[in-house]
């Protein structure tokens, strides 16, 4: 069953091309780019259709997304960058088919811009041969080295506004410690895996060596290896199987910027969106998580997301760490696995969420799937946020499990 | 000394901006349609989706929006640390990064959010001078 349902649930309203295609220079002699091409032909198919492109919702491209989106200033809610070679745009409209058949999103975006001749030879990428990221274009120049370099601007920011302290966040490292100490496959477990291991206080965090002021080694997540795997599957499959299923209950997905020199509110993210979405599509709220697993490349991202969710005010984000409730034995247990700062960050952390999520809701982890115990909730509820690029995009999926 | 740090890719789409820069002014993208002013450049206006932009000068004037000090870094900037990464409002509206000249690294709770900074420019190689913003002298206003 399931693909019946999809037949001529949408349909192609509009194509159009670039102003000039073939072999192109502009008025000056100048090369089209791969960005031009995308952008003319945006245009036309807008004015084509009547539809403005404030109007889009989803955005499909071959690896390209978050920047058209940034581009054209829009906030999508559906975002499909697979880039899988020529046959890309098929399956983006075969995804768009499935996106508007489910009711996520009414207007759908699929965009392609090569300059394949003009910058031949250039390399392909996500891009588009020879394409330089316009945002990339204007920081590249100002000494800005990997994630913590720039989150530290969203912590003084957030410091700024709300009047917190390196001191608040420093209370979400020394809980993740404390995770990590009931986790053995944690990477900081204890001293004897690693000297930085749990548990630590408040002041070794603020002593930590500077990465980027205001944070600290300890503000900052681990860079480790990690492998995970999901399988979703219908409903009667879950239900036959060995595993107690958990059910995604509700999801949603937003993006603010792709380059944060265009994050509006460096103490916001797409969270708030993203998570709307999915508390609406669950009938549930923020009120009914019994615990969550939140992305957290580093404290400050943890902090502000809790405050995304809706699971704490604006500004006080942290004080479900500071206070105890996200700790072991606290009201809303948070990243019970140690989360990135203290478990595990390969450098995509999404997997690690979802993992850690199933085993809690599943009771899985009571069984010891790989030889670990580690129930650590009694949860049958759990928002699971990942934050990807520099507090760039989000997804939220609330999950349930199968004996609430 | 010569420049040795990172000399940003050229965009294909921002020559007045960067020959701006050589003559001292810092050229800034604006629709014609809604009259705003965005920063990066774009192709097409973020706002209001006119097509129809223009580069007007802009007054190099705006406020620190918010900051960091970098003390891992490489290449030639490792020899700077510890130096201000900042985000600035320009007076135009929208926002741009930088390097903030005229402040302590060291007594980053002496940096205030909204100080009134100025932009200029050092040259990096022949043909690519590079805006910084400075924390601007009041004293004479």
């Amino acid at each position: 069953m399931g693909a019946a349902n999809l037949s001529n649930a949408a349909a192609i309203v509009g194509a159009a091309e670039s102003d000039v295609i073939g072999y192109p220079e502009d008025l000056t002699g100048h090369k089209v780019t791969s960005l031009q091409h995308h952008i003319q032909a945006i245009k036309n198919v807008s004015v084509q259709t009547g539809i403005p492109i404030s109007d889009i919702q989803g955005i499909f491209s071959a690896g390209w997304s978050g920047e058209l989106a940034e581009h054209l200033g829009l906030k999508p809610r559906y975002l499909d960058t697979t880039s899988v070679g020529g046959c890309s745009f098929q399956i983006h409209v075969h995804h768009a088919l499935a996106a508007i058949h489910a009711g996520i999103i009414d207007i759908a975006l699929v965009s392609h811009g090569e300059a394949g001749w003009s910058y031949r030879g250039g390399g392909g990428g996500g891009g588009g041969r020879g394409q330089v990221s316009p945002g990339a274009e204007m920081t590249a120049a100002y000494g800005t080295f990997g994630a913590p370099s720039q989150y530290a601007h969203a912590m003084v920011r957030h410091f700024h506004q709300f009047g917190t302290s390196q001191e608040d966040f420093a209370h979400i490292s020394v809980v993740t410690r404390d995770w990590a100490q009931l986790n053995p496959r944690a990477v900081m477990y204890g001293k004897k895996q690693s000297p930085f291991g749990g548990p630590i206080t408040v002041q070794d965090v603020l002593d930590a060596r500077i990465i980027a002021w205001p944070l600290t080694l300890y503000h900052c997540c681990l860079v480790s290896d990690h492998g995970g795997a999901v399988i979703v599957a219908r409903p009667e499959i879950a239900r036959s199987l060995r595993t107690n299923p958990v059910w995604v209950t509700g999801a949603g997905e937003s993006m603010g910027h792709q380059n944060i020199l265009e994050m509006e509110d460096f103490t916001a993210t797409s969270a708030s969106r993203s998570s709307a979405t999915a508390y609406k599509m669950a009938g549930l709220g923020p009120q009914d998580m019994e615990m969550a697993m939140i992305y957290d490349s580093f404290t400050i991202t943890a902090g502000i997301t809790a405050e995304m969710l809706g699971l704490a005010p604006r500004g006080k984000g942290y004080t479900l760490w500071k206070d105890g409730h996200a700790a072991p034995g606290g009201r809303v247990p948070i990243n019970t696995n140690g989360g990135g700062l203290s478990f595990n960050h390969s450098g995509m952390y999404g997997m690690q969420l979802l993992v850690e999520a199933f085993r809690q809701l599943s009771r899985t982890a009571e069984d010891g799937v790989n030889g670990i115990e580690g129930k650590q909730t009694q949860a049958t509820t759990c928002v699971v946020n990942g934050t990807g690029g520099t507090l760039s995009t989000t997804g939220t999926l609330v999950l349930t499990s199968d004996d609430r | 000394m010569a420049y040795n740090k990172p000399i940003p890719p050229r965009g294909q789409h921002t020559k007045p901006f960067w020959e701006g820069t050589r003559a001292g002014k810092l050229m800034l993208p604006r629709c014609r349609d809604c009259n705003r002013v965005h920063w990066y450049p774009r192709l097409i206006c973020p706002s209001c989706h006119s097509t129809n932009l223009e580069w007007i000068e802009g007054s190099g004037r705006g406020r620190l929006h918010t900051f960091a000090v970098q003390h891992r870094a490489f290449g030639g900037w490792a020899e700077e640390v510890p130096y201000v990464t900042a985000y600035i409002d320009l007076d135009e509206g929208d926002r741009m990064m930088t390097v903030l000249r005229g402040v302590d690294p060291t007594k980053p709770e002496e940096i205030k959010i909204g100080t009134r900074v100025e932009v200029e420019f050092e040259q990096a190689n022949d043909d690519t001078f590079i805006p910084f913003w400075r924390v601007a002298d009041e004293s004479g206003e």
